[in-house]
């Protein structure tokens, strides 16, 4: 099947590229938005397109001849929101008619409540504004899928680790310098999966007979903590287990006043009343916003001081949750089984650490 | 997409520049430049670099030869005295005149062999040619129309590389022992057109691109390596990935990284004898030394030389590294005027080009440990056909 790859530069998609390219699975399209975008696509004798997943027209034109898609474009929440009516559109317009769409399983938020299933109803007051934009982007994809008659599959991956994912470089370089702690010892339950699970999962999207209009959770077999998570990463870094941080409690996160700012101009409705605000005014806000709240200089008579944990929101609430994520209907309408195991989804992944900053 | 069709196919559209007369260039009058090819290395780097020549009366540009209009634009508001063409074939300037080929590699050689049969001397961008066959015959036309061939490899202006190029040379750390060499990060250059991850265009990947500068300074700091292994990612296409091992005369023994998919330390580092100095990419001029038995490292600028009184003025910082570009064409115009030899001729260009060929015919297939048994099967093949 001649399958156009939206995002093939960047973690998910050049894994699919090469999947699909080294198996011969499927003839992958690569679609990228600029030239520069290019570099992992091209070390294979490949035909790439030029494509923006914000622009129907460009994508129309990159997705021609092409007999499924799939999208794993990513962006900031306002594109997010955007990319799926762009994506059905383009499709629609390419004669394309089955897509498959990554969304993700924070629409459950990162700590996701116990029994959160596909059947959970979904909102969007989570604090992290991604979260939100992920909820409406998959109710925008189904809707618009609907109504231009595509056969729309959307997959909620959690925590995808692989090659070339921020989560292994990150965690690599927060345990390397210290930073890395566990909330509770690192019992809370880490929903990972690994990328060539992600992509089994979006192949059997790509050949189902049945289960369209529907969201699917996807993840690793195994049911794994968080310390099991920056454990094997430490073992596999060389970095004692002893050295990670042992948080018994988090901070509560408040948002500064310029982040509750502009998360509300980023509100589907404000954007729609931002023309009609003088240019004036809005550069004078930026900088009253830019200016707010400026940080304050260090203590020139500070001791030197040790590496402290770096704690984001994102990873607070991650570490918090209980809930192992089920991929029983990925299984039962799909036939998905995770064909990698996690302890050989980290070894690849390390693996891949090692070989893209090892000096040697 | 700017394509080789493109470059040829375009109609005539040329526009007379007022002004230049076709006089034969002398240390008093401004050495005219065609700019042959306006896509981002010309819009980055020779658009200011000749804004501040023409500012100090060395260069005046006289043609910008792009098919593209949209490409011309930026550097047509800049220089709004010179003709605009759409064809080499179209433009017009003195003999005497100076050619920049600023295209893609592939048009490198034609390019340069055309301007040298108007008269023009040549500042050809890196890597100076797709082949060093085609190298040697821009050597040869140079020479046959007793023109300068320049090539652009402007990191040996950098006060740091030139700083290490004397510490390698003059042993003041003793005898260089190892080093190794890891640049790159995901690919940004803003490139206009694909014609970087066109193979028929571009016939190598991250070796052919920042590779270039790097085995140029290495073959200029440490001469040619007598022996080599080199391994990339390229199945069927262009390398993202490239490692190389390298022993020199002496025993040197190196590591070369490039990237043009993760980022990397960007960072040289060179073992002496007698210490440790590491250079961060394009930091023209600044050098971190720690010298053997020694408890810290020195991160240093590299400015003016310290006189021996204390009366002397205070130090002055060296190039930058976009003054060190500057002070490239400011070499050229100085070789053409015949008031200094021009420091990196078709000669000195050739040597990374020469490596690089020698990489390729040695190639193997990076191990990428994250592929299964079948991928990497799979790559074996794909690399060997390729």
């Amino acid at each position: 099947m001649k399958v156009a790859i939206i995002g093939a530069n960047g973690f998910i998609g050049s894994r699919i590229v090469e999947q699909f390219y080294l198996n011969g699975t499927h003839t992958a399209i690569p679609v990228v938005r600029k030239p520069a975008s290019l570099a992992l696509p091209s070390r294979f004798a490949i035909g790439w397109r030029l494509g923006d997943a914000l622009d129907s027209g460009s994508l129309a034109a990159a997705l021609n001849g092409c007999e499924a898609v799939v999208h794993c474009a990513i962006g900031d929440p306002r594109q997010i929101e955007q990319m799926p009516a762009v994506l059905c559109e383009a499709a629609e317009a390419a004669g394309v008619n089955r897509v498959v769409y990554l969304s993700s399983a924070s629409v459950h938020g990162q700590n996701a409540p116990d029994g959160s299933s596909e059947e959970s109803p979904l909102h969007e007051t989570h604090s992290i504004e991604y979260n939100n934009a992920k909820v409406r982007a998959e109710n925008a994809f189904f809707s618009e899928a609907t109504k231009r008659g595509i056969e729309g599959y959307a997959l909620r991956p959690g925590v995808v680790y692989g090659p070339r994912s921020r989560w292994i470089a990150d965690l690599a370089a927060e345990l390397r310098g210290g930073r890395a702690w566990l909330y509770e010892g690192g019992t809370g339950i880490c929903n990972g999966i690994y990328v060539d699970n992600l992509i089994a999962a979006i192949g059997l999207c790509l050949e189902a007979k049945s289960g369209a209009g529907q969201a699917y959770l996807v993840g690793d077999r195994e049911t794994t903590s968080w310390a099991d998570f920056y454990h094997l990463a430490a073992d596999s870094l060389g970095v004692p287990r002893a050295s990670i941080h042992r948080l018994p409690e988090l901070p509560v996160f408040r948002k500064p006043f310029r982040e509750r700012v502009e998360n509300a101009v980023a509100q589907p409705w404000v954007q729609s009343l931002l023309p009609a605000v003088p240019g004036k005014v809005k550069q004078v806000t930026k900088t009253l916003l830019s200016s707010w709240n400026p940080p304050r200089s260090p203590d020139a008579w500070s001791l030197p001081s040790s590496p402290q944990p770096r704690i984001t929101e994102e990873m607070a609430l991650l570490q918090q949750c209980h809930c192992k994520l089920p991929h029983t209907k990925a299984a039962q309408t799909l036939g998905y089984e995770p064909p990698v195991p996690f302890a050989e989804g980290m070894r690849r992944s390390f693996a891949w650490l090692e070989f893209a900053t090892s000096p040697s | 997409m700017q394509s080789n069709a493109s470059w040829r196919k375009f109609s005539l559209t040329k526009a007379r520049p007022p002004g230049i007369s076709q006089t034969i260039v002398t240390t008093q009058t401004a050495i005219p430049v065609a700019l042959i090819g306006c896509g981002a290395v010309s819009q980055a780097f020779y658009l200011p670099t000749l804004r501040a020549l023409s500012a100090t009366g060395e260069f005046a540009v006289h043609s910008l030869i792009d098919p593209s209009a949209s490409a011309r634009a930026p550097l047509a508001e800049a220089f709004p005295r010179a003709g605009q063409f759409t064809t080499l074939a179209d433009a017009e300037m003195p003999a005497g005149g100076l050619a920049i080929v600023a295209t893609p590699p592939r048009f490198h050689a034609g390019q340069t062999l055309e301007s040298f049969a108007r008269g023009w001397h040549v500042l050809c961008e890196k890597p100076m040619a797709s082949a060093s066959a085609e190298c040697e015959k821009m050597i040869a036309a140079a020479e046959s129309a007793q023109r300068l061939l320049a090539v652009g490899l402007y990191k040996r202006f950098f006060p740091s590389s030139r700083y290490l190029k004397d510490l390698i040379a003059g042993g003041q750390l003793g005898v260089l022992r190892s080093y190794s060499i890891v640049e790159g990060g995901p690919f940004k250059w803003p490139a206009a057109t694909p014609s970087f991850f066109n193979k028929a265009q571009t016939p190598g990947g991250v070796l052919l691109d920042i590779g270039v500068h790097v085995l140029d300074l290495l073959v200029w700091w440490a001469g040619e390596p007598e022996s080599l292994d080199y391994a990339d990612d390229a199945m069927g296409g262009l390398e993202t990935n490239a490692r190389a091992t390298l022993t020199h005369r002496g025993g040197a023994q190196g590591m070369i990284r490039l990237s043009r998919d993760w980022s990397t330390a960007n960072e040289y580092r060179f073992e002496f004898e007698h210490g440790l100095v590491s250079w961060k990419v394009n930091d023209a001029n600044n050098l971190t030394v720690q010298l053997a038995g020694t408890s810290a490292a020195l991160r240093a600028q590299l400015v003016t030389p310290l006189r021996s009184n204390l009366n002397g003025a205070e130090p002055q910082p060296l190039a930058t590294n976009p003054q060190s570009f500057i002070a490239q064409l400011q070499n050229v115009a100085a070789a053409i005027r015949g008031t200094q030899p021009l420091l990196i001729p078709g000669a000195e260009g050739i040597r990374s080009l020469r490596l690089i060929e020698t990489c390729y015919r040695e190639r193997e297939v990076l191990d990428q440990p994250w592929f299964t048994p079948v991928e990497s099967n799979r790559a074996q093949e794909l690399a060997v056909q390729s």
